[in-house]
């Protein structure tokens, strides 16, 4: 008796869903990230479940929240058209905007089902539940003078024009589609880390700046790029360009300072600039990376000593160390290869001499 | 017997050797055949892109014409290693001006980039190719006590434009070949993270908190071991482990293996065998 009244109410419960997702509509549950400092000790949850129709928001969602349900969820949004950039949340775990991130896609991605989790950005301080504190961000894109300082005199401005190529323009133009919404900074490992890392956003605005012939400080803020916490510490996750709202080639940006920064201020220049350099040195020479010396080219002896000696001593012991560099065995074809890798390095000349006569 | 040019990786051929080791133990019991390319270069470690792009799109340009000319796809087992060789095929594929230039070059050797092979990763080639049915059938020593860490890294992942084979949100090859294995795997926030490698000699401190917070998930979950299809993330994870821990106050250890290892055993060879005796947590 027992088991047919649990599959009449079985039934009655697929039925209800079945309509429900017909019809466009059912219920969902937020569970929202809640923090005031000045009140809560330490942050928690609360859960809202809402009748939610096919096609609405996260953002339009919290809007009804807080007008129908709770009037203390706090959170930053002003658009609600992806253009602002004031809406960045961790939806589900993943930074994104939460006016362009529809609820019905959410739900597929939610790990306990029916049940949307919504946080604030990670590595920004907390103001109150999801709003959080953009002054480090904009303290950053000072100390990287991230703004144009013009190569026209004052007295010239108003009189002549600025003309860009089309060339220079599409250098920067997917960088200029950032709206600081702050996803990147968010995702970054890095900076999740270490909160003095420069961090994505600065360092796309970085480039952005430095590529623009109107500017005129493209040294001074290249010089604070590689510094420590600068453009060497980025570590390649591409957690940044994943997460970026306008999918703009953040690494891209990021390997173009790295280029500049080679070209501009020699391969000595820092330690992040010496061990890039040894990766081409070694492809040039035996076409396999000489993964021994590659801590001593990068840092020294003292530093290799001081920091690597334990570890080395514990890799001796179980055979994993990387050979010395007479024991690399060079690709098979080395000679053919090599004479290759040069005349590529002739290309690259002939293209350095074209462009500075540009 | 299905036949692959296989990429001979800078940092499998010095720091872990295990991983090429372990796969000539089975790679005929899967039905495959890995033809190594000892002609191949080091593809420039995600570095060589922007230290010089044109020598980086020519490097792999040649890596892959090498497999081209055997009319075979080219099989990677580290991550970075797939990430940089499929970012220069695709620039070469997208910039005809370039993919001239470099074969101008190339014809010295006699080679040609057509763009005809695929680059893949083992790990795709396990379960896509061979497929979890054939592995399933194949196992003689299951898995099934352990509770594993999936552990894929970035570049197996992002950028998913370059990659795309996993959802990088919600990956699921390495989990699908774990319980193929008949091991268990358990829910890891870390497994799509970073490992910290690409910046160790730069940003130690940095790199060790990464990774330190990965070991730590694992080892508070329980897991018996973590595993990861990258030689490099394994190299952070296995070798620094320890002074990643201590950075971060925590006495505890985690063996990591190589998906290669991992495969091994559930075929029935021995840790000694496959090399997992060297690693530096064991």
């Amino acid at each position: 008796m027992n088991s047919r009244k649990e599959l009449i109410n079985h039934f009655a419960l697929m039925t209800e869903i079945i309509d429900q997702h017909q019809e466009g509509k059912r219920d969902v549950t937020f569970r929202v990230f809640r923090f005031n400092p000045q009140v809560d000790s330490k942050p928690y949850f609360d859960d809202y479940t809402i009748s939610a129709e096919r096609g609405i928001t996260v953002l339009r969602s919290l809007n009804y929240i807080k007008e129908h349900v709770d009037p203390s969820l706090s959170f930053r949004a002003f658009c609600q058209a992806g253009i602002c950039g004031s809406c960045g949340m961790r939806v589900n775990g993943t930074s994104k905007l939460s006016c362009t991130s529809q609820v019905w896609d959410e739900l597929d991605k939610c790990r306990e089902p029916g049940i949307i989790k919504v946080e604030p950005l990670r590595s920004m301080p907390i103001i109150k539940d999801l709003i959080v504190d953009m002054d480090p961000l904009v303290d950053k894109m000072k100390r990287y003078s991230n703004w144009i300082d013009s190569t026209m005199p004052l007295a010239e401005m108003g009189k002549k024009e600025f003309l860009v190529s089309e060339e220079e323009f599409h250098r920067y133009d997917k960088a200029t589609d950032c709206i600081l919404c702050a996803s990147c900074v968010s995702e970054c490992s890095i900076l999740r880390a270490n909160k003095e890392y420069v961090s994505p956003a600065v360092l796309l605005k970085s480039y952005r700046m430095n590529v623009d012939s109107r500017d005129s400080i493209h040294d001074v803020r290249l010089a604070e790029l590689v510094k420590d916490h600068g453009v060497w510490d980025c570590t390649h996750c591409y957690r940044c360009q994943e997460s970026c709202v306008k999918s703009i080639p953040i690494m891209e940006a990021i390997h173009s300072i790295r280029e500049d920064a080679l070209e501009c201020r020699g391969p000595k220049d820092t330690s992040g600039a010496k061990h890039a350099e040894a990766f081409m040195e070694d492809i040039e020479k035996k076409g396999k990376l000489v993964e021994a010396t590659l801590p001593i080219r990068t840092n020294g002896v003292v530093w290799t000593l001081r920091n690597l000696l334990p570890m080395a001593m514990k890799m001796i012991v179980k055979r994993r160390t990387p050979p010395p560099p007479p024991l690399v065995k060079p690709a098979k074809g080395i000679k053919i290869f090599r004479a290759m890798f040069r005349e590529m390095s002739e290309h690259v000349k002939q293209d350095h001499l074209k462009s500075h006569k540009k | 017997m299905k036949r692959y040019a296989y990429y001979m990786s800078c940092i499998n051929e010095s720091m872990t050797k295990e991983v090429d080791r372990s796969i000539d133990f089975w790679q005929k019991d899967l039905g495959l055949e890995f033809v190594k390319l000892h002609e191949g270069t080091c593809c420039g470690g995600s570095n060589l892109d922007y230290v010089s792009p044109k020598h980086f799109a020519l490097v792999n340009a040649r890596n892959i014409a090498l497999a081209e000319k055997m009319g075979l796809d080219l099989i990677v087992s580290c991550n970075t290693c797939l990430m940089t060789i499929r970012t220069a095929k695709k620039k070469l594929d997208e910039t005809p001006a370039l993919k001239k230039e470099v074969n101008d070059i190339l014809k010295k050797e006699g080679l040609e980039y057509r763009g005809t092979s695929e680059v893949r990763h083992l790990l795709w080639v396990l379960v896509d190719d061979v497929g979890l049915d054939t592995i399933k059938a194949k196992v003689t020593v299951p898995l099934k006590n352990y509770r594993i860490a999936p552990f894929y890294g970035c570049h197996i992942l992002r950028p998913s434009t370059v990659l795309g084979r996993d959802n990088p949100l919600a990956p699921s090859s390495l989990d699908q070949l774990i319980e193929a294995l008949g091991g268990q795997t358990i829910p890891f926030e870390h497994k799509n993270r970073c490992c910290g490698f690409h910046t160790l000699l730069v940003a130690e401190e940095e790199s060790l908190n990464v990774a330190a917070e990965a070991l730590e998930e694992a080892i508070n979950a329980k897991a018996d071991f973590i595993v990861t299809p990258c030689p490099l993330c394994h190299t952070v994870l296995d070798g620094y482990q320890a002074k990643a821990l201590k950075q971060a106050h925590i006495e505890n250890s985690i063996p990591v293996f190589h998906i290669s290892e991992m495969v091994g055993l559930a075929l029935g060879y021995t840790a000694k065998q496959l090399g997992i005796k060297r690693h530096i947590v064991c």
